[in-house]
């Protein structure tokens, strides 16, 4: 611990003499050369926010917590980022004296990453929101989605009745699934929602999976648990891995909701192959597979896609 | 420092218990375990499964196991019941519907013979809640006034505000204590 503490306080007073040395010697600054020398993706974003937010220049302080608070007022979306981004970028341009003329590719890499670190810092918002809606039976959006997830489930299988044991069958507790969703609140719904309507082929893959004789699990309840997961992996910054290399696609929560559903496909595999004796083997198997996918998301080259190979049963 | 003091020591370190949280999903027994050792309680999600916590509580080593609630998880509690010192069994107070289903259950687990000589706390949850029940009507739902094969203790409480946590605890140590640390 004391050595953890010294090397920071060594390396507070080295950083600025190391950069300087290596502006010197590669007449490049250190945003140019992460640009230039880490691999698109996490590494060079991850690498970027750690330079923004170690800088101690006043003007790049500035912009930092000036698109800190456009994240606050959520108004970090594609529509603005004209209006946002190039007023930051040129300030960035003029105080490490980069001349875009001679260095065109930084602009747009280094636009891009910017687009990265602060559309994830405004999906933890939004999920956070999300999370702290409570489930509520009383507010018929919340309903008619409980009741959608069921028919994309179970299509042509109607529920008897709005309280029934039926809601057993995709693995709720009990006959009124409204108490389960619990601290995820309406994030576990949707993103229960978004498996079954996004990839219902997986879902319903997983679903008969989950109703296996020996190895069955209750699916929502994993659900709501693997919810849980991916929430916690957002806030510590370890989703950065998967969310910075989806190449299409910036930080929001349809990305999230893919998240979860890798997350879900993948536990299911784990389980099945794991050949769990009963469902008290839970916590020890969703232990590893956390510890499993914490080794994949601190390697910033991992890359994450839902292998969809359905095998027929 | 003596011989005997140090022997005392050791024997004072050894002063480990074994408590188990039961009571029907939804009741609130992870909250209760997440709040009593200082941890958020927001973010919970439905236990499958158990959680197990080893804290330190008055100079007892507490093995505290919460186990899943859930019907389909009942059938496994037996495989917890080895050597528990104390059961905590944890009522939603607000649940009136299933509260025969909660009698049920409690007194199944009475008649464990792996069970018997536990100390008994009932803890009346969500308390705070309205709509809940009182007390005495839970008491009454139980027949915990028929239990006669262990020492048990009913307390209203409330895991959201920490409302008589610590009391609950604090008897069922005493209790348990006093049953299997009086040879000292």
């Amino acid at each position: 611990m004391v050595f953890f503490n010294l090397w920071s306080v060594v390396q507070w007073y080295l950083r600025p003499f190391i950069k300087w040395f290596l502006r010197k010697t590669t007449r490049l600054c250190e945003l140019q050369r992460i640009c230039y020398g880490d691999r698109v993706g996490a590494e060079r974003t991850c690498n970027i926010e750690k330079s923004l937010m170690l800088s101690r220049t006043k003007d790049v302080k500035e912009v930092v917590s000036f698109l800190d608070s456009v994240v606050k007022e959520r108004r970090f979306y594609a529509s603005n980022f004209h209006e946002i981004l190039v007023p930051s970028i040129n300030i960035i341009l003029r105080v490490k004296k980069i001349n875009p003329k001679l260095h065109d590719a930084f602009v747009p890499s280094f636009r891009r990453s910017l687009q990265q670190i602060w559309s994830y810092r405004q999906l933890i918002d939004e999920i956070e929101d999300l999370r702290r809606t409570q489930f509520d039976s009383n507010n018929i959006e919340h309903e008619e989605k409980l009741l959608k997830l069921w028919d994309l489930l179970v299509p042509n299988n109607p529920l008897e009745a709005r309280v029934t044991k039926e809601w057993q069958y995709i693995g709720f507790q009990g006959d009124d699934p409204k108490t389960d969703f619990r601290g995820m609140g309406l994030l576990g719904l949707e993103n229960l929602l978004f498996f079954a309507s996004e990839y219902p082929q997986v879902s319903s893959h997983v679903l008969s999976h989950s109703r296996h004789p020996k190895y069955g699990y209750t699916f929502a309840i994993v659900g709501i648990n693997l919810t849980s997961m991916a929430y916690y992996l957002l806030k510590d910054g370890s989703a950065k891995t998967y969310m910075f290399n989806a190449k299409e696609y910036l930080p929001s929560i349809n990305l999230f909701h893919k998240f979860y559903c890798y997350l879900f496909y993948e536990f299911d595999k784990l389980w099945i192959e794991s050949k769990p004796e009963n469902i008290m083997e839970f916590s020890v198997i969703f232990k590893k597979f956390e510890n499993a996918i914490q080794t994949e998301l601190a390697d910033p080259a991992s890359v994450f896609r839902i292998n969809i190979e359905v095998d027929t049963i | 420092m003596g011989f005997l003091t140090i022997l005392k020591k050791l024997r004072q370190k050894e002063k480990e218990m074994r408590i188990l949280m039961l009571g029907l999903d939804n009741a609130g027994k992870t909250t209760i375990l997440k709040r009593f050792n200082g941890e958020p309680i927001d973010t919970i999600s439905p236990t499958l499964g158990f959680n197990i916590k080893t804290l330190e509580h008055r100079g007892y080593k507490l093995n505290i196991w919460d186990v899943g609630g859930q019907k389909s998880l009942r059938s496994y509690w037996k495989n917890y019941f080895e050597s528990t010192d104390g059961v905590a069994w944890v009522v939603d107070s607000a649940d009136a519907r299933r509260l025969a289903d909660c009698a049920k259950e409690l007194h199944s687990l009475l008649r464990e013979e792996r069970l018997a000589g536990a100390t008994l706390l009932v803890l009346a949850n969500k308390s705070d809640l309205p709509g809940a029940l009182t007390l005495q009507e839970i008491r009454e739902a139980l027949e915990l006034d028929g239990i006669k094969t262990h020492h048990w203790r009913i307390l209203r409480c409330s895991a959201v505000t920490g409302e008589n946590l610590l009391e609950g605890m604090d008897w069922m140590l005493d209790d348990i204590a006093s049953r299997i640390f009086t040879l000292d």
